[in-house]
């Protein structure tokens, strides 16, 4: 009789863990907004206490020291000519998804429809778009910020041995693809078409009261990197949108 | 079936998270490759919220300070190890043989071996009076898929490897989150002596189970010959190493300095600087602490007390203040039954002996068989023994039961007791002329009285002998009696005159202040400068965040080197 009533009341839950909604009574999807875990809405600010010289400065022609390039990517990013970007109207190479989320840059994050997370950075004036419960396909010409799909990661109590329980936080995992090639750092360090973008985005609080956004972020060029490029970055909430202030794109 | 559902449901409510953040780590260097591995630039503070007197400590950093015996073997601390450092690390969790709840994670990293515990079973941080550590103490808890780990008792260490000094007042607060083979950790540095907000920053590793952490062991040489009591370090406005980094990368030289502005974009929020803070010594609960072996710390009594206690009975090192004698002593009645026979004075002050009366009427002296009967009395009250510049200084103004009943004139006095030879050593003109430090060859801890405090600059009293050469001769003799464990951390253990328990490191830390200090004031007195100069020119800025009041002190340095010691 318990031995039934675990293995009934696992299999609920392993079933729900899969699918997002109890077999045994459907109900409808409940849409990313409603099932998100962490609340990532509001206005933050990136805090560069670390990288400053590559983050909040453009850095010389060549100053890439760490960055896991082959020579294909060496010699692209030796030849990096910002008047070549701006004379070609590419001096937003440096804002796509990969290089916006290390600019010192504020973050504006809305859910522009239910299943849509929307991330305006004032640096460069970009937007992403965050795709959750989305199968479409990359279709049209790559982008800057190419194409997002999001999932929440859903962190559940276990009811020992193997029952999920409930929910008890979680994260956002966003895999981006179909980018326009661009640059990961300002310099011309470049990335790929083929490139790969995968970000989770955790919220912390600190004692003072401050939420955070972690970030970490793993980007995977087959192109111009002998291995995946590992970043982490942080962003701290603010109170408001005072201080956004919107700037174009610059290729210098 | 119902109530088993239900309680299988309460059993999901009050389970922990269940992410399992073991395994062989490895670092990733990326971004910040030139500050992680061949380290940060002189001079080169950027996007750090500092404040001028960590700027100043920075600036008179020198890097062959590294050298010196005492500091070769020191490691990172917690907060620069795992989140800057980021070397090679293994987690692994230990858990409750019966519960099999988690009770302990730890961290072991490739560099020096370092290993760290965060206690996962809900225990309270440690006294304000125990010893720091270089990984400190911490505890964590699960939100949500996050460990938040918080860690105190830390000792000094810097933020940036290049003398960004990190303060052992500093609380850290570290966020750890895993996802699939990527570990994140986001660190946050609340410093109220050298940061005016707080240090956030992040670091990365990635799972590596092939990973094997190598040895790394570390014995200390003479690297350097230099004559003894040397600190090397730059005078203020003498660095000229730190104008090559603005210089080399077309920066302001005001940027380069950092501040809370400039981590910012566009350094468009404005911040002031956070008040200068001041020692939080308080005179409220007394506290007794173990040290090691024989010897315990009994605290907030104004000057720290040492006990011995053993078979024998109970010695004391110092009595605190007159005002407190009842507590302290009801605070010892209620440790232990055994009767107090000595009393040691370190030192004349009142914070000191200003219980000598009263401990001495609570206990009573060993006299032998003939002597107690023939000479009735003589065993009524503890012996005090201290130096004979330290009756002759309280005979004037203590009362009789309070002055020294065994006085030595010489360099030293011997004891043995509870198993153990306890040493008064002479100290001839640090704090004063009657200063003694006692040292418990068994235990392996050294009593210090004012001679070694954390909670402030030294007290040199020169109108009873004091003088900064002998402060400084002393602390360098503290160093050569303290033999510290591995990593420069533990071994012989120091309890100062005021605050927490210390080691070899605390002392050399402050040794190293009270010299650079008294280098600097010797400057400006070769430069002709007046007292009111030298006020003006703040020649402690860097350190009065974390000791306070100065004027004292410099007045002290000036005055005695100006009188040639």
């Amino acid at each position: 009789m318990l031995f039934a009533t675990l293995l009934a009341a696992s299999c609920l839950c392993a079933q729900e863990e899969e699918s997002g909604a109890p077999v045994a009574k459907p109900v409808a999807q409940k849409t990313a907004r409603e099932e998100a875990p962490i609340d990532l809405t509001g206005y933050w600010t990136a805090i560069v206490t670390q990288d400053w010289r590559w983050r909040m400065v453009t850095p010389k022609r060549g100053d890439f020291p760490g960055i896991p390039l082959n020579p294909e990517g060496r010699k692209l990013a030796n030849a990096w000519d910002p008047a070549k970007d701006e004379a070609s109207g590419e001096q937003c190479k440096a804002y796509g998804a990969p290089g916006l989320m290390r600019m010192p840059t504020r973050l504006h994050i809305t859910w522009q429809e239910d299943n849509t997370l929307r991330i305006d950075a004032d640096a460069g004036t970009q937007t992403r778009l965050f795709h959750f419960h989305s199968s479409k396909k990359e279709t049209g010409d790559p982008q800057w910020q190419g194409t997002s799909a999001a999932q929440w990661e859903f962190v559940r109590t276990k009811i020992p041995p193997h029952v999920p329980g409930p929910i008890r936080g979680g994260s956002l995992k966003v895999v981006t693809t179909h980018l326009r090639p661009g640059y990961l750092r300002k310099n011309g360090v470049p990335y790929s078409g083929d490139a790969v973008l995968t970000e989770y985005f955790d919220v912390t609080t600190e004692p003072n009261g401050w939420q955070s956004i972690l970030l970490t972020t793993i980007l995977e060029d087959p192109q111009y990197l002998t291995q995946s490029v590992l970043l982490n970055t942080n962003f701290r909430k603010l109170p408001d949108g005072a201080g956004w202030n919107p700037t174009p794109c610059s290729a210098r | 079936m119902r109530h088993l559902l239900a309680l299988l449901l309460l059993a999901c409510s009050q389970a922990p998270a269940q992410i399992d953040l073991s395994g062989e780590w490895g670092s990733r260097y990326t971004w910040d490759y030139l500050e992680r591995l061949p380290g940060p630039e002189l001079g080169d503070y950027l996007g750090l919220p500092i404040n001028n007197a960590a700027r100043l400590k920075a600036n008179s950093w020198e890097a062959s300070t590294q050298t010196i015996p005492e500091r070769q073997c020191i490691p990172h601390g917690a907060d620069y190890l795992f989140s800057r450092a980021g070397f090679p690390m293994r987690i692994w969790t230990e858990e409750d043989p019966v519960t099999e709840k988690v009770t302990a994670i730890r961290i072991r990293s490739y560099a020096w071996g370092v290993e760290r515990t965060i206690w996962m079973d809900g225990r309270a941080h440690p006294s304000k009076y125990a010893r720091h550590t270089w990984q400190g103490f911490s505890t964590g808890q699960w939100n949500g898929n996050v460990l938040t780990v918080t860690t105190t008792h830390l000792k000094w260490n810097y933020i940036r490897r290049n003398g960004v000094p990190r303060s052992d007042e500093a609380t850290v607060t570290e966020h750890f989150a895993r996802h699939s083979d990527y570990l994140t950790l986001l660190t946050y540095i609340d410093d109220p002596v050298y940061l005016t907000e707080p240090l956030m920053r992040t670091s990365g590793y990635v799972l590596d189970p092939q990973q094997q952490l190598e040895p790394f062991p570390c014995e200390p040489v003479e690297e350097v010959v230099r004559p003894e009591g040397v600190v090397p370090h730059h005078l203020p406005g003498t660095n000229k190493d730190i104008q090559e980094f603005p210089a080399k990368y077309g920066l302001p030289a005001a940027t380069a300095l950092g501040g809370a502005e400039t981590m910012y974009p566009a350094y468009t929020i404005p911040s002031g600087p956070k008040p200068v803070g001041s020692p939080r010594e308080t005179a409220s609960g007394l506290e007794i602490l173990p040290v090691q072996k024989n010897i315990y710390m009994l605290a907030g009594d104004g000057g720290n007390i040492t006990l011995q206690i053993g078979k024998d009975g109970v010695l004391v090192v110092d009595t605190g203040l007159a005002s407190m004698s009842d507590q302290a002593i009801a605070a010892i009645r209620k440790f232990t039954d055994k009767p107090i026979h000595y009393i040691l004075n370190t030192q004349v002050d009142a914070d000191h002996t200003g219980g000598n009366e009263a401990f001495g009427k609570a206990g009573n002296t060993i006299t032998g068989g003939d002597v107690a009967d023939d000479i009735g009395g003589l065993d009524k009250g503890a012996a005090i023994i201290a130096h004979q510049r330290v009756l002759d200084r309280m005979s004037s103004s203590a009362p009789f039961g309070a002055l020294p009943t065994d006085v030595y004139g010489g360099k030293q006095k011997d004891l043995y007791f509870n198993d153990e030879p306890v040493v008064m050593l002479h100290q001839p003109a640090a704090h004063s002329d009657g200063d003694s430090l006692v040292f418990f060859r068994g235990s392996d801890v050294i009593s210090t009285g004012d001679i070694f405090v954390t909670t402030s600059y030294p007290v040199i009293d020169l109108d009873r002998g004091g003088s900064i050469q002998g402060t400084i001769d002393s602390l360098n003799r503290i160093i050569e009696l303290t033999v510290p464990a591995a990593l420069q951390e533990g071994g012989t253990l120091v309890i100062p005159g005021h605050g927490r328990i210390c080691d070899e490191a605390d002392v050399v830390e402050y040794r190293d202040m009270v010299t650079i200090i008294r280098d600097r004031i010797a400057d400006m007195l070769k430069r002709g400068m007046s007292l009111d100069q030298v006020k003006a020119a703040r020649p402690t800025e860097d350190y009065d965040p974390r000791y306070g009041s100065n004027a004292a002190f410099i007045e002290a340095v000036y005055r005695s080197l100006g009188r040639g010691k």
